[in-house]
């Protein structure tokens, strides 16, 4: 058993440009990481920072310019690793004249599976992503939702121990988030490893064990995402007992939401630290029911880092 | 069931869901009104002109087949991008090729041997209507057997062009695979003229041009013999043997070279 | 850094082994093809005529088809125009039509055979070019020269329409040298020189011809032009009667009921055809009716009456 589920190892891919162009643009500039067996790993970024180049690299779509990736121990692109892990592409296309039961079956057949085993496999896997009767209809016929779907499905055709979800989460309705991230939360709980790529955080929040940041090619941040230093950009107390009329009075009426049973939702923003706010709340006789810091969105956190990361150019 | 064999099989399943053996209803058709009419018009040749009719059908029928087929094999995959979830499976790039491509000469096998069928059953009722001293006229007699000369070398030479058009199709567009693909078979015709090109010029670098090229084009006149089989005129073992070892060579040689670049290739 | 080398045919030297290895074997097959077996049909026409030459390069592989295609409207000028009732009847397209057609294929038997009979058919009928049929026979003799059926058809074209019989002999001789040839062309070719143009030898010419026809076609033409042999025999009687009837008279008849009614003639005359013959007294001349399908008679021309 190999030590670590995925492994890349400074790896660099450029793209040629026009001739016109006498520089390539790099796309991934030298990213290391690891991820051990069982890990849920998200991989963050904003749009073009380089995760669908990552994980083409790693199905061997593309190849390298310079330095490896490997998964489970063999090189990207090993037929023995194929066999052993599942993908869904971003946006995944198909073939239209087939209906998801038959892409399934033939995809099962490409791993060596019966015909029967397939049929069986196939039946189980549309269940468990949600394609009910539609899954004797043509896939050209179905949504983008349900296509996003179908494409869970097939990453899992071989039962693999890697999987590499390329934004499960995009072009779905809240419910369909709701039930893709009740499903990579089970594939965790299966004990396989999951490597999905997103560029929204909240993705991220409830699944991950461990998240990668990217931006602009490189890997900027590696870790548990508490651990990660997102700037607070104020709290959401919420308090019990006491009168709506008193918050007025604190100068907190306009940030204030009432909820039932007499709780207070106050968003406290950055100018209006707790530590300030609380002793008058005790005063007044509120009792503090939670508080909890409201972190920056990962889009701001993006920016942040690529504002630091252009100063020193600039 | 290897991974060639069953992408092989999924490709002749979608021809089959995309219904391009519907051809061979049209092919029926032609032959049996053809028949009809030729027959009304005047005596004497009509088992020529069918002959000629269906032999002519078949190849472009299959020619048709070839080329639109063969074009988006891979190029489609790639443009719909459908192939990165293929690729993600154990299958090799270079088996994707020679999957693809072994559905599609099994697709005009089944294609081919269907409207030999046909042609031969037309030709046997025509022949069996007509009289005895009718049927002595004929060059050759209405279900000849060497028939089936020309429609192997049909199939071979439909083979040659899948190849061609496969090849196109792994680095170029499909609109762009059909124009190149259309070019070849039309210079294949043509070829003939690159040799006799020497004997025109004065120049030799131009002659020893036009001869490198005759050889080095892929040459699909010979592969037509669809007139001397209509005449009754037999068509040797040897020069069969020798046409088809070049398409052997030329189609291995294409699909090395398909191989090699789609291995080598980039999906962005 | 690129693919890695997986298989044999990823690395360069034995990927390039292999291309040259099967580059050789494509073109040593076919330097081979080439020099065992001549060029074939469809490569080596290097034509006559340049439209035709044109055409067949135009057509790639297909020549064969369209051959039929222009052998069907070559029928379609002949047929329809011979139907035609208007007064201009033009068969300008039908030699070039042929020759095209012979171009593309040219092993096309029926064109060439029905074809040269078209073009001799006489006007208004056909368009007479007995040139034309002769050339377009001579072009099939070329590319065919085993075809002894095409020597016969020349003698034919001499012996009906032009009336040489020396040259219509020399063909017949020609046509009985070619090995496989009916056994009665040397009795035809001696024949026709012994008594050219005598209707005899004629009616053996078309006997012979009928016997052997291989077609519906010229089988019904070959009675035709026994039935025209016929008129000309009873024509010959009906002569007969004019002149004694001139013996008698001192005048021509000047129509069918003055023979009737001197008894020479039981009731007016009719052809094969069940058409009343037509008495020119004028240029006294008896012939078959225009409206007759044996109309015109052949080349032969007919005895004056005396006048």
């Amino acid at each position: 058993m190999a030590r670590y589920a995925i492994r890349l190892t400074e790896l660099t891919k450029d793209y040629p440009t026009g001739f016109w162009r006498p520089r390539p643009v790099r796309a991934l500039d030298q990213v290391s990481l690891d991820v051990e067996p069982g890990e849920v790993l998200g991989y963050l970024g904003p749009n073009g920072s380089g995760k669908t180049t990552t994980l083409k690299l790693l199905m061997q779509l593309i190849y390298p310019t310079s330095g490896r990736a490997e998964i489970l121990g063999r090189p990207a692109g090993d037929i023995e690793a194929k066999r052993r892990l599942g993908y869904l592409p971003e946006l995944p296309y198909f073939y239209d004249n087939l209906t998801a039961e038959e892409l399934l079956v033939y995809f099962g057949g490409l791993f060596g599976l019966a015909p029967a085993v397939a049929r069986t496999r196939a039946s189980t896997l549309l269940d468990r992503v949600g394609i009910g009767a539609e899954r004797r209809r043509r896939l050209r016929r179905y949504s983008k939702g349900m296509l996003q779907r179908v494409g869970i499905a097939q990453a899992l055709v071989n039962d693999p121990e890697v999987v590499f979800l390329d934004e499960p989460m995009s072009g779905l309705d809240p419910v369909g988030r709701r039930d893709t991230r009740e499903l990579i939360q089970s594939l965790r709980g299966e004990g396989r490893t999951v490597f999905f790529s997103s560029h929204i955080l909240s993705d991220a929040e409830a699944l991950c064990t461990r998240v990668a940041i990217m931006v602009k090619g490189r890997l900027v941040s590696t870790g548990r995402l508490a651990d990660l230093a997102f700037e607070v950009q104020g709290w959401e107390l919420v308090v019990s007992g006491g009168e709506r009329g008193d918050l007025a009075g604190l100068g907190l009426d306009a940030v204030t939401t009432t909820v039932s049973d007499g709780r207070h939702v106050i968003e406290l923003p950055f100018d209006r630290p707790p530590d300030q706010v609380l002793p008058e709340l005790s005063r007044l006789r509120f009792q503090v029911v939670s508080l909890t810091p409201r972190h920056e969105s990962l889009e701001d956190y993006f920016m942040r880092l690529v504002a630091s990361r252009q100063e020193p150019a600039a | 069931m290897s991974v060639i064999a069953r992408i092989a099989v999924q490709v002749f399943k979608e021809s089959v869901r995309d219904k391009v053996l519907y051809n061979l209803v049209l092919f029926a058709v032609l032959l049996i009104a053809a028949s009809y009419l030729i027959g009304q018009l005047t005596a004497g040749q009509d088992v020529k002109i069918i002959k000629d009719l269906g032999l002519a059908a078949t190849q472009i029928f299959g020619l048709f087949i070839a080329v639109f087929i063969g074009i988006g094999l891979v190029s489609k995959e790639v443009e719909r991008r459908s192939i990165y979830g293929l690729l993600a499976k154990p299958v090799r790039r270079h088996e994707l090729i020679l999957g693809k491509y072994a559905g599609l000469v099994l697709t005009l096998a089944v294609n081919v041997s269907v409207m030999a069928v046909a042609l031969y059953a037309v030709l046997g009722y025509m022949s069996w209507v007509e009289t005895e001293e009718f049927r002595q006229s004929w060059d050759a007699s209405a279900t000849d057997p060497a028939m089936l000369t020309a429609i192997l070398l049909i199939f071979v030479q439909l083979m040659l062009v899948t190849a061609i058009a496969l090849f196109f199709s792994t680095f170029s567009s499909p609109i762009l695979s059909a124009v190149l693909t259309f070019g070849l078979f039309v210079v294949g015709h043509f070829n003939a003229d690159l040799r006799n090109f020497e004997g025109v010029v004065d120049s030799p670098v131009a002659a020893s041009l036009a001869r490198a090229l005759y050889y080095a084009l892929p040459n699909l006149a010979p592969f037509d013999v669809k007139a001397q089989v209509v005449h009754g005129h037999a068509v040797p073992f040897g020069y069969v043997a020798a046409t088809s070892a070049y398409a052997a060579a030329y189609i291995c040689a294409l699909l090395l070279a398909a191989m090699l670049i789609f291995s080598r290739r980039d999906f962005k | 850094m690129k693919a890695r080398a997986d298989f044999w045919w990823q690395r360069p030297v034995l990927f390039t082994v292999a291309m040259v290895a099967l580059i050789v074997v494509f073109v040593s097959s076919t330097l081979v093809r080439d020099r065992v077996y001549a060029v074939t049909d469809s490569e080596n026409e290097l034509l006559y005529i340049p439209s035709g030459a044109v055409l067949e390069r135009m057509a790639l592989s297909f020549d064969s088809l369209l051959a039929d295609v222009y052998w069907i409207r070559a029928l379609q000028v002949y047929g329809g125009t011979r139907r035609s009732d208007g007064e201009e009847k033009n068969y300008d397209l039908l030699g070039p039509l042929l020759d095209i057609t012979t171009t593309l294929d040219p092993e096309f038997n029926a064109a060439y055979r029905f074809g040269a009979i078209f073009l001799t058919e006489a006007f208004p009928n056909g368009p007479g070019r007995t040139d034309l049929a002769v050339a377009l026979l001579k072009k099939g003799i070329e590319r065919k020269p085993e075809r002894w059926e095409y020597y016969m058809d020349i003698g034919f074209i001499y012996y009906w329409w032009v009336q040489d019989y020396e040259q219509a002999a020399e063909w017949f001789d020609r046509a009985a040298d070619v090995p496989g040839a009916s056994w009665w062309l040397r009795s035809l070719a001696a024949n026709t020189l012994a008594a050219g143009g005598s209707r005899e030898s004629s009616r053996m010419l078309w006997r012979q011809l009928y016997d052997s026809a291989d077609s519906d076609w010229i089988r019904t033409e070959a009675t035709r032009r026994l039935t025209q042999l016929q008129a000309l025999d009873e024509i010959d009687q009906l002569i007969a009667a004019a002149r004694r009837f001139y013996e008698l008279e001192s005048r021509p008849p000047a129509s069918w009921q003055e023979l009737v009614d001197a008894r020479m003639l039981s009731g007016i005359p009719l052809d094969p055809t069940a058409r009343p013959y037509v008495i020119d007294s004028v240029n006294g001349t008896i012939n078959v009716s225009e409206d007759s399908s044996l109309f015109p008679l052949p080349g032969e021309t007919l005895p004056p009456l005396p006048q």
